[in-house]
């Protein structure tokens, strides 16, 4: 995955570079926020829909220990495997082991961002397992090797005529790139790979805590397949995917429909109670759930940024994010894209120097905690996450020496007074229409791309007294 | 690896607290669900809705009228089906009495899929080569326009996702409000199937540019038949 090792600058200029992306993903965005706005109307009283879901989400948060307690003893009396994952290597040795006991060459996945997390799939390749992706934009940047761009619709970026091209030597003839031909080509291909899969992974929307339930949300059906056929079913959940019960799932899943695309339900949702009834005639008899930590409990501990963990990943703050409408999600470099991506991403890798970015990722325009259906205020949550970044001492040089400048001539009135005179003075050479326009670095890092206003011939301080003097 | 109780008791640290012994209380939900004033109004909502997905929908009062109905829709397009493959028409064990004898009368056999082979995998090619599948609803839903289907030693959850097309036949006064009254009748059965299928539509996915496009996976035709007495 060639851009997770280029740098951030390098990426934003592909991106910025790249009008196909740009303009695919402000019409995709564009749709998807329409979407949803209808479909939030449509109910009347979304605010109010909100404030349940929020409640909801906090609640299942402040208690998650008892809930997933619960959930693992519904799942466990009934047989299932749990297995408990403290980071991202564990939950990947889980799987390449049951993986490895049955002997399995052939597995079909369904969306699972917990399986991005964890880098699955590379580590099964290595083992010589075949490992598909059965969500069509799943499949296109796996044959791509991309990471995803969009939490809903991974292969946003890429156009048809891409999408043909990564098809054809599939094929082995040419493709036509109108959808229904490229899907169809994805309906034949899969089937024979769903026939004969051995082992079926699964993400999951929802964890029912009191019947030890798992629900999942597709439009296309894959995720129906892979829950269906295969003899052995993993679903890889992090652990603050619960809810307590039937009751409030009815919220919670009308957000996700609605925020995600503004469906009023997705085409199918499903609710699993594993492992299979042994009379049924379908359905997978052995089931292991791999419940994931990767530092959430450091976050629920973090009581400033815990409410991250309300997440139900729907990617409506996605859509109204000026910068991920500019740049989409590669830009980012992290697995978790979006406003809800730059808080977590760097809570979740514990990492400033390789994540430090993210939380400057935003204009702190607000649009974000405004889409949010569960009222997450990820706005707050960015400037607080630049806080904490200051506080750890992975500023860089540049900004610390401006700060320090500032508190210098800040503490100094004199001093600054001087220093403001000869700024308006030194300042002619780089002002046009009354606003700064270059200079040297570093304030040229600001002014390639911006102007700032001009120092003030008569410094506010100035004018003050000169108010004190008239009265 | 972690064992339940270290990873439990790292949580109830994290929150500050014991893990509570007591179910925590219950959140106040109290947003107003969308309601129906009767089964009349529930079905045709239900149907304007399900038409809206892409899906074709009929009510019915009697055999003849399903019987009808069938061959609107489906013509003679199963002779031909038969004449390639006598299981293309798959079936759960039993369904609604007006169907069995509708199908009957057509002369329209049904292979039963939970008896059509012993091994699961031969199970599955019979249902990926079949071009019906015909199953039951356990509830649908008003507002969605969603059937919603348990599993049973006696169905089969890959009827109504293998073949091409998905026909399923529901009682008018099965047909719900909205998600929440279906899920309350979920919570009633204690403990569920192992499986509960919600289905509003056909298969579908926007991956592609945006473009819709029907049937990548699932079936591409979902055809509904309302049972009213
Ligand atoms: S933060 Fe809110 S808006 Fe963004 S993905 Fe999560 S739930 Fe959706």
């Amino acid at each position: 995955m060639t851009m997770y090792n280029q740098t951030t600058d390098e990426r934003v200029d592909k991106a910025l570079a790249n009008s196909f992306l740009r303009q695919a993903t402000r019409r995709a965005t564009d749709r998807l926020r329409n979407n949803k706005y209808k479909a939030a109307d449509e109910l009347g009283n979304w605010e109010e829909w909100r404030a349940a879901g929020e409640a909801i989400r906090k609640n299942v948060i402040s208690n998650l220990d008892y809930y997933l307690n619960q959930l693992i003893e519904q799942m466990e009396k009934r047989g299932v495997h749990v297995h408990l994952a403290k980071t991202p290597a564990d939950a990947v040795t889980v799987v390449r082991n049951i993986v490895r006991e049955h002997n399995a060459k052939n597995v079909l996945k369904s969306k699972s961002m917990i399986s991005e997390e964890i880098h699955l799939n590379h580590a099964l390749e290595e083992d010589g397992v075949e490992v598909v992706e059965t969500d069509l934009g799943e499949y296109i940047i796996q044959i791509a090797s991309e990471p995803p761009s969009h939490i809903i619709v991974p292969a946003m970026h890429k156009t048809r005529q891409q999408v043909a091209d990564l098809f054809e030597p599939i094929a082995g003839h040419a493709l036509s790139s109108d959808t229904p031909t490229l899907t169809r080509f994805v309906r034949t291909q899969m089937r024979e790979k769903f026939l004969r899969g051995d082992i079926g992974i699964t993400g999951c929307n929802f964890a029912v805590a009191s019947t030890g339930s798992i629900v999942m949300v597709t439009n296309e059906g894959n995720g129906r397949m892979v829950s269906t056929l295969p003899r052995v079913q993993i679903t890889l959940m992090g652990m603050e995917r619960i809810v307590p019960s039937f009751r409030e799932l009815d919220i919670l899943l009308n957000l996700l429909a609605r925020s995600a695309t503004g469906q009023r339900l997705s085409s199918y949702t499903t609710i699993l109670t594993p492992p299979k009834n042994t009379a049924d005639p379908d359905g997978p008899e052995e089931y292991h759930l791999v419940i994931l930590d990767h530092n959430r409990s450091e976050i629920l501990g973090d009581k400033l940024f815990r409410s991250s963990l309300n997440c139900i990943r729907c990617g409506a703050c996605f859509n109204v994010c000026p910068v991920y409408r500019q740049l989409g999600g590669h830009a980012y470099g992290s697995v978790y894209s979006g406003p809800i991506g730059s808080v977590i991403t760097p809570l979740l890798e514990k990492d400033w120097k390789k994540w430090g970015h993210l939380p400057y990722f935003s204009s702190l325009c607000g649009a974000c905690s405004e889409a949010c259906p569960v009222r997450i205020p990820l706005h707050d949550l960015l400037v607080k996450l630049r806080m904490r970044k200051t506080q750890s001492g992975h500023t860089p040089q540049v900004e610390r020496q401006i700060f320090k400048a500032y508190r210098y001539f800040f503490t100094r009135e004199k001093t600054l007074r001087r220093a403001l005179r000869l700024g308006a003075r030194l300042q002619w050479p780089f002002v046009r229409n009354q606003r700064i326009t270059g200079g040297p670095p570093p304030l040229s890092n600001w002014t390639n791309s911006r102007t700032l206003p001009m120092v003030a011939p008569k410094p506010f301080m100035q004018l003050w007294a000169d108010l004190k003097n008239k009265r | 690896m972690s064992n339940t109780s270290d990873f439990i008791s790292n949580l109830a640290s994290k929150l500050g607290r014991p893990t509570p012994t007591e179910p925590p209380p219950q959140v106040e939900l109290s947003v107003p669900q969308y309601r129906l004033s009767n089964t009349e109004e529930r079905v045709s909502i239900f149907m304007q809705n399900w038409q809206a997905l892409g899906g074709k929908g009929a009510i019915v009062r009697s055999a003849d009228e399903t019987l009808q109905c069938l061959k609107a829709w489906f013509g003679e397009q199963p002779i031909t089906w038969f004449k390639e493959n006598s299981q293309a028409l798959l079936a759960w064990d039993t369904l609604p009495t007006i169907a069995e004898s509708a199908f009957s009368s057509l002369n329209w056999p049904l292979t039963r899929y939970s008896q059509s082979a012993f091994d699961p995998r031969d199970r599955y090619s019979i249902a990926a080569n079949a071009e019906l599948g015909i199953t039951g609803s356990d509830w649908g839903i008003s507002l969605s326009g969603t059937v919603v289907v348990k599993s049973d030693p006696l169905r089969g959850r890959a009827i109504s996702l293998l073949p091409p097309r998905h026909l399923s036949f529901i009682e008018s006064t099965q047909i719900q409000d909205n998600l929440f009254n279906v899920l309350e009748e979920v919570a009633a059965l204690g403990s569920p199937p192992a499986a509960i299928e919600m289905i509003s539509g056909p298969s579908r996915t926007s991956d592609i540019e945006m473009d819709l496009s029907i049937g990548v996976h699932g079936p591409i035709e979902v055809y509904v038949i309302v049972i009213d007495h």
